[in-house]
């Protein structure tokens, strides 16, 4: 069996609009690259040390990449997904021991010249491997079981990322929630998920005991929400403050503080929920006990662990929310609402941005390349990219409507997710609406390895596409002969 | 599975959440990029940036208009760090151009790196060789920028023509219009004419990506400083400080029927192109440490017994209250012998006239004067006396600024009665002051004081304040009306006619002071020799020539000198020979007076 396709039929059943907005949108990148790196005076305006040469070689090779993708058979992605996902776990275990630190996060393998972060690979494997799961015969996206199996499969590289220091990349894995989302998990699943990850994103903020008691609150609202149980709820949530009390009186004694007696409580409504859980056959209260007991755990050592390893983000998050005001960590975001906000409505022309060309905005050429487009080519610009993401995002949502098969349409989903998810985050940190995280734009910021990871991910969703769109119309074909 | 509606309904859910994603994203962009215009002004302010242009100083001639202060052109190194090549460049050549050590190199490249996209000096007032040397090796991040700093072709007048520095913290709360870091005059005319020398500073708009100033769009030129025309003569000032060569004090000299100062020496001097460039700092110390203290400006600071040359006062005073006649005769035997009093004088025959008395400096004659001011029945009492006494002396320019340009002035010292009544508990009569009749005791002057003095009897009865600023061809400076404002004495014309020939007599007839005597010139001069606690006794000279119509008036103090005539007489008569004849004659003398050393063991035992 090859792994190509018929030769006959090469470019058949291929969207080439969606290539197109691609194709414009890595020019734009470069474009912009070459704007805020290029020098006037420069003796050697052509070596391969200036990055948009780089950039220029990177998006060659991700544009053979892709069109070597478009010539690949569809089926070979479901057979090797369960490979991919392994070998970018082995990967990302390699980084602990012999990962190289960038920017703060031991992320990245380097191989003589080649530097690999395993994150970016995972974001492939990633969806290629949930698709695989869920396509399986017998998954049901509403039995618990098969819920759990996915959440482990997306939280362990996310724990290894936040581990690694990295937590930016393990946050865009969360964003397969939207897909999960689309495909049909419990709507009173995806609340407390996203209650918990504001909880803990926030958890420095307050004390540990009030964290603990809005937890607790969660768990039992969500527990209503999803089972219509609400008397049974109030009163188990009553009661427990009430254990939590007595307890913390009995433990008067033994200078017991109202946090360690709420935790002992905790300990024993998980339990009893689970007890009732079995009673009751309520499957989904299991989920519910689980992502509370790891809530517990990780508030139990957020506060360590976050003083340990997101001070960087913690500063950011606390300057973001305007709670304590940072010089170092403002400054990224104020010299980008600046450059932006001086472009006006159509720019200060290509190559006159004072700005970024000037190197106030840091990381201009990187994270914040969207500062140079605004300030350059003011709002129109800034507008059209926008544009060309929502469509390019909104295309690969269609294709996944379009798929036959559950593989393909949880895979284009995961794909629309991640594009989704970094240009929610990119954009909305230069424009200073998200706090600031080190996640480039897709297709337009400097980068071999998330231009080339990205590339692969849409390629292997025009190519799924590609070959929908044939089989159907060879269907149609047969049908007339 | 869930139903097909369910489906429907997610997949309309999340088509709406995307385009609230992107709606909030172009609604928060056109609120950033059309509603808000302060980022605009933000954008300016971070790469424009306001720049003070320094206009250089103005120039200073001499009377002659031979340039005494000019500018040059000097080169400061800056550096844009972020520019420095990553991987190194030639230090060693850098810091042998620069002469910089390593060390010193590395932390000012350290320091430059606070400020990463703005210009860091890293040396300053290098010369044009060294630059175009910098300029050849072209390394990337540093530039060089010019400015101007103070040259003195001559080398003359360090502390007449004073320095500049840094503006302090006291000037800076004077002059809102100074800024931290400007550079003012310190001393001297620099200090004297800040305001006309400095200029106008202009203003820039620097944008800050460019290297170095050419780019710089000017809002407001800077005005060059405006030269001034002073009234030195620098080929006399030249003199005067060869001739104090080795020897501490100074020498004054006016033109009588101006008040123009023609020369300020103050000895020791310093080299004022020292006090310039990078070695600025050392210099200055060198010269702070330096036990004979050469920033001291002897000639309007240094306070001095003026000796003899006092008897003149005394002589005026006298001959204006009528208890002195120029006929009185008084006995002088080695002094004046009262009771326990004793004032000693030379041998010369007695008694004497009030102009041999001043010829030849008798002691006794003046105490016999003294006394009879003080004691003179119309006052009624000594005290009463002594303060008509004051009065005059006050009016000749003794004890109180003379309100010259120099803004250090010292005012000298003459006592009151109050400083008498609390000094001899009121129990003082003329007897106990009487060596104010010579010149000594408590009576202080500074050799622009005595110049003055001697100007004052050139004219006959009235000076012009002292002044270093002349009027240039163009009129366009503004001088001060007090400059041109005769101020008369209490004494009238004809009793100085009486003194003037005294003085006259002691130069050409018979007198302390032959030396001084010029063929042609009628020059007049008295010496004074004033006794000091502290060594050999001051040499002190104050002269005038010609008799008629006189053209300078000089006034020579030498610390420790000896008699008036060793030291103070051949310096005022080289002067003065060198002034109305534009020769000299008498070289022996020049280099007998230039190569004479002083032991000043006052000044230089402190240096051990």
């Amino acid at each position: 069996m090859t792994e190509y396709r018929n030769n006959a039929r090469l470019f058949e059943g291929i969207d080439w609009l969606t290539i197109l907005i691609y194709v414009a949108l890595t020019i734009i990148g470069f474009l912009s690259i070459l704007s805020t790196k290029y020098v006037e005076d420069d003796p050697n305006p052509f070596a391969f040390s200036h990055e948009y040469m780089k950039q220029i070689m990177w998006i060659g090779i991700s544009w053979i990449m892709g069109f070597v993708i478009l010539l690949m058979r569809s089926s070979i992605w479901h057979k090797y997904a369960f490979h991919a996902y392994g070998f970018a776990l082995i990967l990302i275990l390699m980084t602990f021991f012999i990962g190289k630190q960038i920017n703060g996060a031991r992320a990245w393998i380097v191989v003589g010249p080649l530097r690999i972060q395993p994150m970016e690979i995972m974001k492939i494997a990633i969806g290629l491997t949930i698709a695989k799961v869920m396509s399986a015969y017998n998954f049901s996206i509403e039995r618990p079981k098969d819920i759990m199996h996915i959440g482990c499969l997306i939280a362990l590289p996310v724990l290894l990322a936040i581990l690694q220091n990295d937590t930016g990349s393990g946050l865009v894995l969360f964003s397969l929630l939207f897909m999960l989302y689309r495909e049909g998990l419990n709507n009173w699943i995806c609340i407390p998920l996203i209650f918990m990850a504001v909880l803990f994103l926030s958890s420095f903020m307050l004390t540990q005991t009030t964290l603990l008691l809005s937890l607790v609150a969660v768990l039992y609202i969500s527990m209503a929400m999803m089972n219509k149980i609400w008397k049974i709820a109030i009163r188990a949530f009553a009661a427990t403050l009430l254990t939590s009390i007595i307890i913390f009186c009995l433990g008067l004694f033994i200078n017991l503080s109202y946090y360690y007696s709420l935790l002992i409580t905790c300990i024993l409504s998980i339990l009893v929920i689970v007890y009732y859980a079995f009673r009751t056959n309520m499957k989904n209260l299991y989920i519910l006990a689980a992502i509370f007991t790891m809530s517990i755990v990780m508030i139990h050592t957020s506060n360590d662990l976050l003083d340990r390893m997101f001070t960087h983000q913690k500063e950011r998050i606390v300057s973001f929310l305007g709670l304590k005001s940072d010089p170092r960590a403002d400054y990224n975001v104020i010299q980008s609402k600046i450059a932006i906000g001086s472009g006006g409505l159509f720019g200060k022309g290509y190559m006159q941005g004072t700005q970024t060309r000037y190197g106030f905005v840091p990381e201009r050429h990187t994270d914040f390349i969207f500062c140079s487009i605004g300030e350059e080519f003011g709002l129109c610009g800034a507008t059209v990219v926008l544009l060309l993401l929502f469509g390019l995002i909104y295309k690969m949502l269609k294709m996944a409507d379009k798929q036959r098969d559950t593989f393909g349409r949880v895979y284009c989903c995961s794909v629309a997710s991640i594009l989704l998810f970094h240009t929610m985050i990119n954009v909305g940190m230069t424009i200073g609406l998200v706090p600031v995280m080190g996640i480039p734009l897709p297709f337009v910021s400097y980068g071999g390895s998330s231009m080339m990871t990205m590339t692969i991910l849409v390629f292997i969703a025009f190519n799924m596409d590609a070959s929908t769109r044939l089989s159907i119309s060879s269907d149609r074909d047969k049908m007339i002969f | 599975m869930i139903s097909h509606y369910e489906e429907q309904t997610r997949k309309r859910i999340s088509f709406i959440i995307l385009i609230l994603i992107f709606g909030t994203f172009i609604a928060k962009l056109v609120t950033l990029q059309i509603l808000d215009e302060s980022y605009e002004a933000s954008a300016k302010d971070n790469y424009l940036r306001y720049v003070i242009k320094y206009p250089p100083r103005g120039e200073v001639y001499d009377r002659n208009g031979i340039a005494l202060v000019q500018n040059k052109e000097c080169y400061d190194l800056m550096v844009i760090s972020k520019d420095i090549p990553k991987n190194g460049f030639d230090t060693t050549t850098l810091c042998q151009i620069t002469n910089l050590s390593y060390k010193k190199l590395k932390t000012r490249l350290s320091s430059a790196r606070y400020t990463p996209r703005s210009g860091y000096l890293i040396s300053k007032y290098l010369t044009l060789e060294q630059k175009l040397l910098l300029d050849e090796i072209n390394i990337p991040g540093f530039y060089t920028v010019s400015r101007t700093v103070r040259n003195y072709p001559l080398n003359i007048g360090g502390n007449l023509l004073g320095s500049i520095g840094e503006v302090t913290p006291e000037m800076l709360a004077r002059n809102p219009e100074y800024t931290i870091g400007d550079y003012v005059g310190t001393e001297g005319i620099e200090a004297a004419y800040e305001k006309v020398l400095c200029g106008e500073k202009g203003l820039a708009l620097h944008n800050i990506y460019t290297k170095g100033n050419e780019h710089d769009s000017i809002i407001k030129a800077p005005i060059h400083g405006q030269a001034i025309t002073c009234t030195i003569d620098a080929k006399l000032q030249l003199l005067a400080e060869r001739l104090m060569h080795d020897k501490v004090g100074a020498v004054v000299a006016i033109e009588p029927a101006t008040g123009e100062i023609l020369v300020m020496a103050s000895s020791p001097t310093f080299d004022p192109n020292e006090l310039v460039g990078a070695q600025r700092g050392n210099n200055y110390m060198k010269e702070l440490k330096n036990p004979r203290n050469p920033l001291f400006n002897r000639a309007v600071k240094g306070r001095y017994p003026p000796g003899s040359t006092f008897k003149l006062a005394n002589g005026l005073i006298g001959l204006e209250e009528s208890v002195l006649l120029p006929q009185n005769r008084y006995p002088c035997h080695q002094g004046y012998t009262l009771g326990k009093i004793h004032v000693g004088c030379h041998s010369h025959p007695s008694p004497l006239d009030l102009s041999y008395a001043i010829a030849t400096s008798c002691n006794a004659y003046f105490c016999y004067v003294f006394r009879n001011i003080l004691e003179n029945r119309k006052f009624g009492s000594v005290k009463k006396g002594f303060e008509a006494w004051r009065e005059y002396v006050e009016s000749f320019g003794f004890g109180k600024k003379l309100n010259s340009d120099f803004l250090g002035e010292s005012s000298g010292f003459l006592p009151s009665k109050a400083y008498y009544d609390k000094k001899y508990r009121n129990a003082w009569n003329a007897l106990t002051l009487l060596s104010l009749s010579i010149g000594q005791g408590e009576l202080g002057c500074t050799p622009l004081q005595m110049a003055n003095f001697a100007a004052t009897i050139a004219n006959r009865g009235y000076y012009y304040i002292p002044h270093i600023i002349r009027p240039d061809s163009q009129n366009t400076l503004n001088i001060d009306k007090r400059f041109s404002t005769k101020k008369y004495t209490m004494v009238r014309k004809e009793n100085y006619d009486i003194i003037a020939q005294g003085m006259w007599r002691g130069v050409n007839v018979d007198g302390t002071c032959r030396l001084a005597a010029l063929k042609g010139w009628d020059v007049c001069g008295k010496t004074g020799t004033a006794q000091n606690p502290r060594g050999k006794d001051h040499s002190t000279f104050i002269s005038f020539a010609p008799l008629h119509n006189p053209k300078i008036a000089v006034a020579v103090y030498v610390e420790h000198g000896g008699f008036g005539a060793d030291m103070a007489v051949p310096i005022a008569t080289l002067l003065e020979e060198q002034y109305l004849t534009d020769t000299i004659t008498r070289w022996d003398l020049y280099e007998n007076i230039v190569n004479k050393q002083i032991n000043y063991k006052v000044y230089d035992r402190v240096q051990k």
